[in-house]
């Protein structure tokens, strides 16, 4: 079971060895040191502009997650008149529904609890886990800016934390700030709230036909729009013309949702797998900033997460339970077996992939927690007996016939890791170890695991300052800039838990302020 | 057989005379019978024909409609029972039966453009709303960790075509709405 160890192969080590000629690589990736095509590589052009522009803005943001509501805050606050575009008639995306996490390396929580984090240890988390597929520069900005734009949120917005940290499959230590609903809703509602009374809206319902790049000089210089778009009615809705005089700015997200361009990307990931992101999650702005040049990056790297339930749709309440209770206070077993089979502290590729190849065969993987959970998941336990994604057992006897799991070897897991916590180690899977875990007893809750997609880690290129590279010329693409889950390169093969939060706050903030700082075209 | 396509020449000059006025009555039928209900600003709540110019939206049987408001509906359909309007009366029209007319929700009726939520609110509280409701299982419909109370009450409700469980896109939620 060694390759299944999560951070403790010594292959993977290996890649941190190799970071410095990455980062040479990366750069002339992400354009800093100039084409690598020489003088005859050409700019991907669109086409002609409108003669009359139906609106006008300094910065258009396209969505408006995290990512996009970074972005126009930040350009807001720089003067910019601004418009954040919508698809959806909701705003938030993702980032309204997401589970509320935020990995903040080297934070004072961790201080004041004895644990010694850094920057430079969460990006060596991301990159191992990632295989060094991440660029390095991208995660260096991700891991430093990481409790600085937590404590952004806090400052600027008053958003509101838990006093308890969270630990997701592949930190190497207990990091992340979770918000008191554990939705990611905490964050974005004030940030919203916020933007209103800067007199910035979201405008919903408005789907983005044309990335307008001028054919003449290479440039974004704005969009072609239905608003009053109806998702999802193809063609519904006015066509408009909308002028972006400094930038246009993608924080439109994802691809979980789109099932065709998805499994292109990865043919296991067929339409019959459920998906935790919102229905809007899906591939066209993608395709049209392919389209009109933007270089394309590690697509097929998508995410499915380990910790869904059958038992409800989508994201749900169960990734909490699986997660912040059993994977982090209690065990993870495969039904058949009735061992443990994996680190449940292991990143989210190595657990999803782990229970597909045994669901493959048949097989069946539950995750089982006792009362001892830490956290805000506690008060989600009422919602998840009541919606039946967990039930609750007083013996052994009753989860073996439940599940139909090997009763006296289930007693042995359970003993085996209750004597693995008494001793500080564990001899399977060398799981980290929560400070705060006990020995699992009865009576325990049990949740049926099954994996969804999640996060499509591939996008496009950006470089340090979010600016879109151009597939041409491997150089920036005046006015066009990405952040958020619409970016790749930043998470490599693997993203960690609750490193999006964060990764989408600080490439919006960056794609804000460079976009104000571009001087205006028009 | 072959007969049966003959005409005479007078036939034919009198069918010339009268196609164009055959295709008006044709396309005429088949705009009033299988168009959409046409929206009128002005029309009497309780005119069902005034709108619905081609075949009746009620039952054969179903009483006379004129100078009859919600409350009067009621009286038959009883909420929750088995004649419930629920899902079956647009609440366009349960609004118009209650005196809310088009005006007082588009700013000009004769050209609606969409109505804003703060309108909606400016008639149903959010508060009471979500107090209202509290008791739902699985959940209370009007307030959520994402949206809180204030989402967009046309996310579920529409008015002018049927009503949706936005939440169901992710959540096993099986709410009915009116």
């Amino acid at each position: 079971m060694s390759e299944s160890r999560d951070s403790q192969s010594s292959s993977r080590r290996n890649f941190l060895t190799t970071t410095g000629k990455a980062l040479a690589a990366s750069m002339a990736v992400t354009g800093l040191m100039g084409t690598s095509q020489g003088e005859e590589a050409k700019p991907c052009v669109n086409s002609s502009m409108p003669g009359k522009w139906d609106e006008s803005y300094d910065v258009v943001v396209i969505g408006s997650g995290f990512a996009g509501l970074a972005a126009a805050y930040e350009a807001k606050k720089a003067g910019c008149s601004v418009v954040i575009l919508e698809k959806m008639r909701t705003a938030g995306g993702n980032s309204i529904i997401n589970g509320g996490g935020f990995a903040a390396a080297g934070n004072p929580l961790q201080t004041a609890q004895g644990l010694k984090d850094s920057p430079d240890m969460l990006a060596a988390d991301m990159t191992r886990e990632g295989l060094g597929l991440n660029h390095p520069e991208l995660v260096k900005i991700v891991a430093e800016q990481s409790w600085p734009v937590v404590k952004w949120t806090i400052d600027e917005f008053g958003a509101k934390y838990q006093d308890h940290l969270m630990q997701e499959g592949g930190h190497s230590v207990p990091r992340t700030y979770m918000t008191p609903t554990e939705s990611g809703a905490d964050v974005f509602n004030p940030m919203l709230e916020k933007l209103s009374k800067m007199g910035l809206e979201v405008r919903t319902q408005v789907y983005v036909e044309k990335i307008l790049r001028d054919g003449a000089d290479g440039r974004v210089k704005g969009l072609q729009v239905r608003t009053g778009y109806a998702f999802p009615k193809v063609g519904s809705g006015k066509v408009k013309t909308i002028q972006a005089k400094k930038a246009v700015i993608l924080a439109h997200g994802g691809f979980g949702q789109d099932v065709p361009f998805r499994t292109m990307q990865d043919p296991k990931l067929t339409g019959t797998m459920d998906c935790t992101n919102h229905p809007g999650a899906t591939g066209e702005l993608l395709r049209e900033a392919l389209r009109v040049g933007a270089t394309p990056i590690q697509l097929s790297w998508i995410q499915v997460g380990p910790w869904g339930s059958p038992d409800e749709k989508g994201f749900g309440l169960g990734p909490h339970f699986a997660q912040e209770a059993a994977a982090m206070f209690g065990i993870w077993v495969n039904t058949t077996t009735g061992k443990r089979f994996i680190s449940e502290l292991a990143n989210r590729k190595l657990r999803a992939d782990a229970i597909m190849n045994f669901m493959n065969h048949g097989q069946k993987c539950i995750a089982i927690a006792d009362d001892n959970m830490q956290g805000g998941v506690k008060h989600l336990i009422p919602k998840l007996l009541e919606r039946g994604v967990i039930k609750q057992y007083k013996t052994w006897e009753e989860v073996a016939v439940a599940y139909d799991v090997p009763l006296e070897t289930l007693k042995k897991t359970v003993a085996d890791y209750n004597r693995y916590l008494a001793q500080g180690k564990d001899e399977e899977f060398g799981r980290y170890l929560n400070k705060e875990a006990k020995p699992l007893q009865l009576p325990v809750y049990v949740q049926r695991l099954l994996p969804k997609v999640h996060y499509t880690m591939g996008g496009v290129n950006i470089n340090a300052n979010a600016q879109v590279t151009d597939v041409g010329t491997d150089q920036p693409i005046p006015g066009f800039y990405a952040a958020g889950e619409s970016v790749g390169g930043v998470h490599g093969a693997v993203r960690l838990g609750t490193v999006s939060g964060p990764t989408c706050l600080v490439f919006g903030r960056i794609a804000g302020q460079q976009a104000a700082s571009e001087k205006p075209w028009a | 057989m072959a007969s049966f396509y003959r005409y005479s020449k007078t036939q034919l000059r009198g069918m010339s005379r009268s196609l164009p006025l055959f295709i008006l009555c044709c396309v005429s039928t088949f705009m009033f019978s299988a168009q959409e209900p046409q929206r009128l600003p002005q029309a009497k709540p309780s005119d069902c024909a005034a709108c619905h110019t081609g075949k009746s939206p009620l039952p054969k049987d179903h009483a006379a409609t004129a100078g009859l408001t919600m409350s009067d509906c009621l009286g038959c359909h009883v909420k929750g029972g088995e004649n419930s309007l629920a899902g079956k009366l647009p609440l366009s029209h349960v609004h118009q039966l209650q005196g809310v007319t088009c005006g007082k929700c588009h700013d000009d009726a004769n050209s609606p453009e969409p109505v804003a939520k703060s309108k909606c609110m400016s008639c149903h509280d959010p508060e009471k709303v979500a107090a209202a409701t509290a008791g739902v299982k699985p959940t209370n419909p009007h307030t959520s960790p994402h949206y809180g109370k204030k989402s967009d009450c046309n996310l579920c409700h529409h008015q002018h075509e049927k009503s949706e469980n936005y939440c169901s896109q992710c959540h096993k939620f099986d709410f009915k709405l009116p």
